[in-house]
């Protein structure tokens, strides 16, 4: 019998080299022809060795779900101190300054068109449904995403891959799921105090700013504007955000193995490839909130 | 009953071995390799003549690029979830240099890695085997130091006893000896002799080995009951006992005596 390949999950054959494999990309239609654009070419097929790592990572999340446990355990908890309790500070921060912002920009507009009431209602409309849960997966990004790409990326030069493949130790079970779990978790877990603090902090800048409201008139008009599907989707939203990211991170840190001078490109390229995945990800729920 | 052979543990016919990504010229053709139980084999060749990648092939870590290769009976081919798990648990694979350790882990927890990850267990509860492993092998007083301060021979031995402690019945090494001081060798010789004729934390049964050697210097002081395979330009052939390398005129070996 013919020896093949035999890794228990080996994530490299997930997430073979993308960068210069522009021309790779098949399909029909309007995705071949989209692919002839050079850097879109690009973009698709890392779009695609992305979605393949994922769907990796995501079946090895359920299928051992029960092993190894004590494990994967500890290092969720490592993950999710790193991109989430350590993060807290700088969102608290963000929420404070986006909250505040917001107000003190809206709050004079709303009173000259006699409609100061409503400043609850806005605050909540653009926090809660579009800047909190894309903010804390950019700060989860640039505080911890570019060290996880180097940190892998280097793991994938030294050999430590094959050293896990070796002790019979799933590398995506060990590298990629507490990753994936911990990360996700923190983004979600995040976009909630960033919510909380704006909203505190906005309540607080209108009324310096004079807009005479009591605390129970303020929550009545961010309760106003939100409705229970809010809540669902902005758990979904957030979730997606968290998958994304630390997908297209561990992607990134694994695709290959990293020399020293390779780690800047490999990151900045994360940094971007994130941000747009986000983004068009956030774009897929504009429809769904414009029929509410 | 006698006359029967051992059970073959590694059995290669006409094998070609590969680039890690399988693509690209073999590395070595026409391997015709049977391991049996409780042997001890050197591989030796120069630099560079696909010793590792055999090893790895082995191991399962890399596609064959030709032939057949079954380990224990059973082909990588295929192999999957338990049965997969099972097949890696039997073969150690210690790696060159400092034995791909894992840097940002304590060589104590290099150690119990592998333990708690297949038992699912806490560290506590393999404290004391793990303790015990480390002392085996000197490393009691490095125990919860990063196993990326360790020097490189000590970062080896950490990658032998983190292959030992899963108590596999192959164990293959990657150029043990080369680069170590004369301590480091005595202590891998009488290591590797006692693995082989049956140690005590194994169950009492003899480790099959197999280990490459890239020079005269790393090659194992090893009686005549080893056997002696030369890899050299592509070219896979067997010498017999290890005694019989040093006639068997490898234009590689003469070069490298010449050059010491």
């Amino acid at each position: 019998m013919n020896a093949a390949p035999t890794s228990t999950a080996n994530p490299g054959a997930a997430a073979p080299e993308a960068e210069n494999s522009g021309a790779t990309v098949g399909g029909h239609g309007w995705v071949r022809w989209m692919a002839r654009v050079p850097w879109l070419g690009t973009g698709i097929d890392t779009a695609r060795q992305v979605g393949a790592f994922t769907l990796i990572a995501l079946g090895t999340l359920v299928t051992q779900r029960r092993h190894a446990t004590r494990v994967i355990g500890p290092l969720v908890q490592a993950q999710v101190d790193r991109a989430g309790v350590r993060v807290l500070p700088i969102i608290c921060f963000l929420g404070v300054a986006i909250g505040g912002l917001i107000v003190s920009q809206t709050t004079l507009l709303l009173v000259q068109v006699g409609q100061g009431g409503l400043v609850g209602s806005l605050l909540a409309t653009v926090v809660v449904r579009e800047l909190a849960p894309l903010t804390a997966a950019l700060v989860v990004l640039a505080r911890v995403g570019t060290a996880t790409v180097a940190e892998l990326g280097m793991a994938r030069a030294m050999g430590e891959v094959e050293a896990l493949e070796a002790l019979g130790i799933d590398p995506v079970h060990y590298l990629v799921v507490p990753r994936l779990v911990g990360m996700s978790a923190s983004i979600v877990c995040l976009t909630a105090y960033l919510v909380l603090t704006s909203l505190g902090a906005g309540y607080v800048v209108a009324f310096v700013r004079g807009l005479t409201m009591t605390p129970m008139d303020f929550a009545g008009s961010v309760a106003g504007a939100l409705s229970w599907v809010d809540f669902p989707l902005l758990a979904l939203k957030t979730a997606g955000f968290g998958v994304l990211t630390s997908m297209i991170i561990c992607f990134h840190g694994l695709a290959r193995p990293l020399r020293m001078e390779e780690v800047g490109e490999a990151t900045t390229r994360t940094v971007a490839h994130t941000v747009v995945a986000c983004v068009l990800l956030d774009g897929l729920f504009v429809p769904v909130y414009m029929a509410l | 009953m006698s006359g029967e052979p051992p059970e073959a543990v590694v059995e290669m016919e006409a094998a070609s071995v590969g680039a890690a990504d399988g693509v690209g010229r073999p590395l070595v053709r026409g391997v015709d390799w049977v391991v049996r139980a409780g042997e001890a084999w050197v591989l030796a060749g120069p630099m560079n003549a696909g010793k590792s990648a055999l090893l790895e092939t082995v191991a399962g870590l890399r596609v064959l690029a030709g032939g057949v290769l079954r380990v224990m009976g059973q082909g990588w081919e295929g192999l999957k979830g338990d049965a997969l798990l099972a097949l890696r648990r039997r073969v150690g694979l210690v790696f060159e240099g400092r034995g791909r350790v894992f840097p940002g882990l304590t060589v104590f927890e290099n150690v119990a890695l592998p333990l708690c990850y297949h038992a699912n267990a806490a560290l506590p509860e393999v404290a004391s085997e793990v303790e015990e492993w480390l002392a085996e092998a000197g490393l009691s007083r490095w125990g919860g130091e990063p196993a990326g301060r360790l020097n490189p021979a000590w970062a080896r031995r950490v990658a032998l006893t983190r292959a030992l402690v899963l108590r596999p019945d192959l164990l293959l090494l990657d150029d043990p000896l080369a680069g170590l001081d004369a301590s480091h060798v005595r202590w891998w010789q009488d290591y590797l002799e006692r693995l082989r004729g049956g140690h005590p934390r194994l169950g009492g049964r003899g480790l099959t080995l197999a280990m490459t050697a890239s020079t005269p210097a790393a090659m194992p002081a090893w009686g005549d009951h080893a056997r002696c395979a030369v890899m050299d330009q592509g070219q896979w052939r067997e010498v017999g006992g290890l005694r019989d390398l040093a006639s068997s005129k490898q234009p590689w070996l003469a070069a490298m005596e010449t050059r010491g």
